[in-house]
């Protein structure tokens, strides 16, 4: 059986030597691989609707692998957003953190607590989605080699899949991700020229990014952001509703996520951007202290937040607002208590549906 | 005007022309005139980085901002981001004022900067609303750099970590 493995590179912003020569080099690497079909795309943040690198990206229907210069968490709930389900591939180059490792006994008080993340929405396609991040090493061997391993076990599931159906043991939910034409479930719907897929988009874009696999649907930050970015879908849950509404070089809303469920992929802060709990930032030395900065600062997480909402307000011709609008109560040191009649009646007038 | 001033980093001469002003805090040369040497409206100063924070970051790889012009900056104020092959920084307003005009060829090719910093290599021009007297000329920023060097070399040799710690304890220096 054949089996291919789609390899997607997506490129760095800007001109950036370093970066360019990796994702070249990358490239004319992996062209000579057996079994992979390879294209390059923009960044993935900037694929704005209807560029011919996400409507390529949205017809793939196989397993994929994703090389990108943003952390793979970021990567893959980005791709979620606009339609590209999967499984969440793992990749040994990016070893998940350990969840409560860094977390002090009062966090992991809290995690225990945590009312359970809802998850992606919708059928999610028996396919592996395998985001790598172009920042980890700077030769494309390591990755050549890792996409060797994943397009084996690609492999490997595919016959096991395969075997199964045969033995007419396949479970209803294998069928979800296959196309109608293909035994071999991949390659895509329509095919695009190198060209076409990398048109330059019209300008970078920022946008916050939901991990659903922490999301717990709270709404703070549909309370909080004051710019009408997120939404509500048909079932209640929280979507990044307007992605080019938000505004540019804000991050104020993943400072007021209860989860950290908030990424804002291009945003300087590792945490922000999606690293995992505990990863350490970039190698480059930060001279933001000898170029002017410092000088305000300090407070807590919701405290900045609000000032960098208020800066996006006057920005906008509008009234800061301070603490005064959208800012969760939290009640952070109170034991739950255990449930009264005054919840019972609140939970059925919720299920009322009015 | 003061003479031009030369501050010695290393094997690196970093040129403070004498014609010039500066935002020591930031790094930043501040000029009444534009490219061509004619004197822009009222008010306004154009900006750009001086050679000392080039030697500093060496190659600009990118360069961001997250204001557009036309708004209000305010002196401090972060307004933007860069990523060098050496380091990367926060980028912070060196007066308040409206932000008129940003240098639109930086954000495709930044390679202006290292290549003509006190020319082509501008970063903004600001439409300054109250008269930047925080900025000094090149005598004073030259002891300014001198003043900080031990501090700036032992930022730079300590990485990360010791930044907060000891930036915080330094003076302000907007002279």
């Amino acid at each position: 059986m054949s089996g291919k493995l789609t390899v997607v590179i997506s490129q760095a912003q800007g001109k950036h030597p370093v970066k360019r020569g990796l994702e070249e080099s990358l490239a004319a690497a992996l062209l000579m691989e057996p079994g992979i079909d390879l294209s390059i795309v923009p960044h993935l943040v900037d694929l704005q609707p209807g560029h011919t690198g996400r409507l390529y990206l949205e017809g793939v229907t196989g397993d994929v692998v994703v090389l990108g210069w943003l952390y793979p968490r970021a990567a893959f709930w980005l791709l979620d957003r606009i339609g590209v389900k999967g499984q969440e591939g793992t990749s040994p180059m990016h070893p998940k953190a350990e969840d409560d490792e860094d977390l002090t006994e009062e966090g992991k008080s809290e995690l225990a607590e945590r009312p359970p993340a809802i998850g992606p929405s919708g059928a999610i396609p028996d396919r592996v989605i395998t985001c790598l991040d172009l920042r980890h090493k700077d030769k494309h061997e390591p990755y050549v080699e890792e996409i060797r391993r994943i397009l084996a076990e690609t492999r490997a599931r595919r016959q096991s899949r395969q075997a199964q159906q045969a033995a007419g043991k396949a479970p209803v939910l294998m069928e979800l991700g296959l196309p109608g034409n293909g035994t071999n479930g991949n390659g895509p719907i329509k095919s695009f020229s190198a060209e076409e897929l990398l048109q330059a988009p019209p300008g970078r874009r920022w946008y916050p990014v939901i991990d659903y696999s922490r999301c717990t649907n709270c709404l703070e930050c549909l309370d909080f952001c004051l710019f009408g970015v997120y939404g509500a879908d048909g079932d209640g849950r929280i979507t990044v509703e307007n992605q080019d509404s938000c505004k540019k070089g804000c991050p104020a809303c993943s400072r007021v996520c209860p989860h950290q469920a908030i990424m804002f992929p291009e945003y300087k802060t590792a945490a922000i951007a999606g690293a995992p709990v505990g990863a350490i930032g970039g190698l480059k030395i930060d001279l933001s202290k000898l170029f002017g900065g410092g000088v305000g600062g300090g407070g807590d997480a919701i405290a900045l937040a609000a000032q960098e909402r208020d800066r996006e307000l006057v920005k906008d011709g509008r009234e800061a607002v301070g603490l005064a609008a959208g800012i969760p109560k939290r009640q952070t040191d109170k034991a739950p208590a255990a449930r009264d009649e005054l919840d019972d009646l609140v939970d059925a007038i919720d299920k009322l549906d009015i | 005007m003061p003479e031009d001033q030369v501050f010695a980093i290393g094997k690196h001469r970093a040129h403070l022309p004498g014609n010039l002003l500066y935002a020591a805090t930031n790094h930043l040369w501040a000029a009444r005139a534009d490219g061509s040497g004619i004197e822009m409206a009222p008010g306004v100063w154009r900006f750009g980085f001086t050679s000392y924070a080039i030697a500093l970051m060496k190659d600009v790889y990118f360069l961001d901002w997250s204001f557009a012009p036309g708004l209000n900056v305010r002196h401090l104020e972060e307004i933007g981001h860069i990523e060098t092959s050496k380091a990367e920084s926060d980028l912070y307003c060196p007066a308040t004022g409206i932000l008129l005009r940003i240098n639109e060829t930086l954000l495709e090719d930044p390679s202006a900067i290292n290549t003509d910093g006190y020319g082509t290599g501008w970063l903004y021009e600001i439409d300054c609303a109250e008269a930047p007297n925080h900025l000094i000329d090149a005598t004073a920023y030259r002891k300014h750099l001198e003043d900080n060097w031990e501090h700036t070399q032992r930022v730079l040799k300590g990485g990360i970590n010791s930044i907060s710690d000891e930036a915080d304890t330094q003076g302000d220096d907007n002279g």
